[in-house]
């Protein structure tokens, strides 16, 4: 049997490989999408002040580190005795503008950097063109919009919590410090950046731009890596719409049937388990209900609109059901529109940016709340890649003592593996070769997910690519880097 | 005029001050910042960014200074960083030489630039830096306060222009 391995998907997100067991006739035998790094995380954070998780917790991940920072600060609120909607509303509208411009920049990065070589150059297209120095020479005005969305989005992170990673805006109970005139100015008025505006405008180009490669390329796009699976993702707790900061849990199967019926995110524990598997660190939530093997869900942007009733703002609504039509209003279980998802969810945050930017209440001294003491908190919110749990206990000492944290790409385990299957079964399989094209067929499968294996070292010297071919003697007999 | 424009340096520190020796980087601003250097603006970075293209356009001169698990015989390297389409895939971090690379192609944009990197040895989930790693930061520290750094980007500068 050969045995494939594509090795690491970098350090920079953890380490990752992906092994295709091929037998004498190339027949795939069995994949797997390993995580091979164990964080430790979890038993790092025991025996710190709870009041320290929120600012902790940061160094999970380089690119969500505010992510990771609110929804320990949502956990960190119940300790000290407050619920969601306890929070004063300038600091929940504080919080939530935070969390837009994080989602908001974590998109367009995904987009422009990871996401637009593959699409405009094609999967299959030499590893030197397929990049985002490419697209900055062949697509120069799509790049630097690209940059200046990022940088947008980067701009409010650093408004609220000071630097653009690791910053500081929630307290228990509430926010830091206010929004000034001067800052909601810089956002609104284009004299030093381009407004929420123009983030909106080219937020709906972008949204066009990708709806006329849908229609270019959709036999491709409909079966790439399509599968079934389960869909997760929080909704408003009033209506079932889209919602990215606080509402009850929602999953879908892969048919549209209701699996979690809106449940209170604080009840997650008696609804999912987490397995275990010997050839990865990472591990495997399910729905008890259902099993280990049934019970799985993909998190993200697919996901959230899978299961959302709507979205609140206009444009993105707009968008959602054009989405929707796409599969006749059914659920949608084709791994490459979560591009589609992923930007019409960028276009929502744009819109809530505005809305939130043009709110008195975030100009407001009310700031922080306080309540009665708690041993335990819970903090779920959706992140840009999907649902993210942190569960913390404390004792009287005030020393966190248990840390239970549920990270969206850990969701999407199975998913991404189930990706690397079909791409092993449907483009590998039987063929007497691996080319440059297939492999790049395994990545491009992964990286719909935008994978964060946890962020980790990086360090100069670093190889970001290692192809291993290994044949059924365990013999290697290719090997490529990249 | 925003002020980073009258400085003609910028040096990016990259690291994780959580993760050992990859906060080599931070702790080579924080000693700078600790001693009061003034000639550059600096930037605390986990990752390179591509809007870090864009960043180095108010600048003449950037230096990357970053942990490294290379074998340093110096414990640190100081080198001129040449602009290049280096990419690695799916990681949401760029190379300095890409953001070189983007700055040019974007905007026209031709910094001098180099790298430092400094040799760590350990990369897990702590605080602080090794012994050994540290004696490298001083090091480094020394080659940079003793203004040979200058006198090498000089060098460098006036061979390219030969």
């Amino acid at each position: 049997m050969k045995k494939l391995v594509i090795d690491p998907v970098t350090r920079v997100e953890g380490h990752g490989k992906v092994t295709i067991h091929l037998d004498e006739n190339n027949k795939v035998k069995d994949s797997f999408f390993h995580i091979v790094e164990f964080r430790g995380f979890e038993r790092f954070i025991q025996g710190h002040p709870y009041w320290e998780a929120p600012v902790l917790v940061q160094r999970l991940c380089g690119i969500c580190p505010v992510s990771h920072h609110l929804a320990a600060a949502k956990a960190i609120d119940q300790i000290v005795g407050i619920n969601p909607e306890d929070l004063s509303l300038p600091a929940q509208k504080i919080r939530k503008l935070l969390h837009f411009g994080q989602v908001f920049q974590s998109h367009a990065l995904h987009f422009f950097y990871l996401a637009s070589p593959d699409l405009l150059f094609g999967v299959n297209a030499d590893p030197a063109k397929r990049n985002v120095a490419e697209v900055a020479i062949e697509h120069l005005d799509l790049a630097k919009k690209g940059i200046l969305m990022r940088k947008f989005g980067q701009e409010i992170i650093k408004t609220i919590a000071g630097k653009r990673i690791h910053g500081i805006s929630a307290v228990p109970g509430g926010v830091h410090k206010k929004i000034t005139l001067q800052d909601r100015d810089y956002f609104l008025n284009s004299k030093d950046i381009p407004s929420i505006d123009a983030m909106i405008n080219w937020s709906k180009e972008i949204i066009e731009f990708l709806k006329g490669y849908h229609d270019l390329n959709k036999k491709w796009l409909n079966e790439f890596a399509k599968y079934p699976s389960g869909h997760l993702g929080l909704v408003n707790k009033e209506n079932g719409f889209l919602e990215l900061y606080d509402g009850n849990l929602r999953a879908l199967d892969a048919d549209g049937e209701v699996i979690l019926n809106d449940i209170p995110s604080d009840d997650y524990i008696q609804y999912f388990n987490e397995g275990v598997e010997k050839w990865s660190y990472l591990k495997f939530p399910y729905l008890k209900d259902l099993g280990k093997d049934k019970g799985w869900n993909r998190v993200g942007p697919l996901a959230r609109l899978n299961v959302c009733n709507g979205i609140e703002t206009p444009f993105a609504e707009e968008e959602r059901i054009i989405f929707k039509l796409s599969t006749n209003g059914k659920i949608n279980n084709k791994t490459m529109y979560s591009h589609w998802a992923r930007l019409i969810e960028m276009l929502y945050c744009a819109e809530m940016m505005k809305k939130l930017l043009n709110d008195e209440d975030i100009l407001s001294n009310d700031l922080v709340r306080k309540g009665e003491r708690r041993s335990e908190g819970i903090g779920i919110i959706e992140a840009p890649r999907g649902t993210l749990i942190h569960h913390y206990e404390v004792d009287n000492r005030d020393r966190i003592t248990r840390c239970n944290l549920i990270v969206s790409t850990t969701h999407n385990n199975e998913p991404m593996n189930q990706a690397v299957k079909w791409v092993a079964n449907n483009v590998i399989s039987g063929e007497p070769k691996i080319t440059e094209g297939m492999l790049n067929q395994v990545e491009v499968a992964i990286r719909a997910y935008d994978p964060c294996l946890s962020c980790a070292t990086h360090a100069l010297g670093q190889m970001p690519l290692h192809v291993t071919l290994i044949d059924h003697n365990g013999e290697h007999i290719d090997e490529r880097k990249r | 005029m925003n002020e980073n424009v009258e400085k003609k340096y910028i040096i990016f520190g990259i690291g994780n001050s959580g993760r050992q020796d990859d906060g080599l980087g931070w702790a080579f601003l924080d000693l700078l910042n600790k001693n009061e250097f003034k000639k550059a603006s600096f930037e605390y970075k986990y990752q390179l960014q591509i809007e870090d293209a864009e960043l180095i356009c108010n600048y003449n001169t950037v230096i990357f200074v970053d942990a490294s698990k290379n074998e340093l015989i110096k414990g640190y390297n100081f080198y001129t960083c040449k602009s290049s389409n280096k990419h690695s895939f799916s990681t949401h971090a760029l190379l300095p030489e890409t953001i070189l690379y983007l700055s040019e192609h974007l905007y026209d944009h031709k910094p001098k630039a180099y790298i430092l990197e400094i040799q760590g040895y350990e990369w897990e989930l702590k605080s602080g830096l090794t012994k050994t790693a540290s004696e490298n930061l001083n090091k480094a520290i020394e080659f940079f306060n003793q203004k040979t750094f200058l006198k090498h980007i000089k060098t460098e500068h006036d061979k390219s222009h030969k």
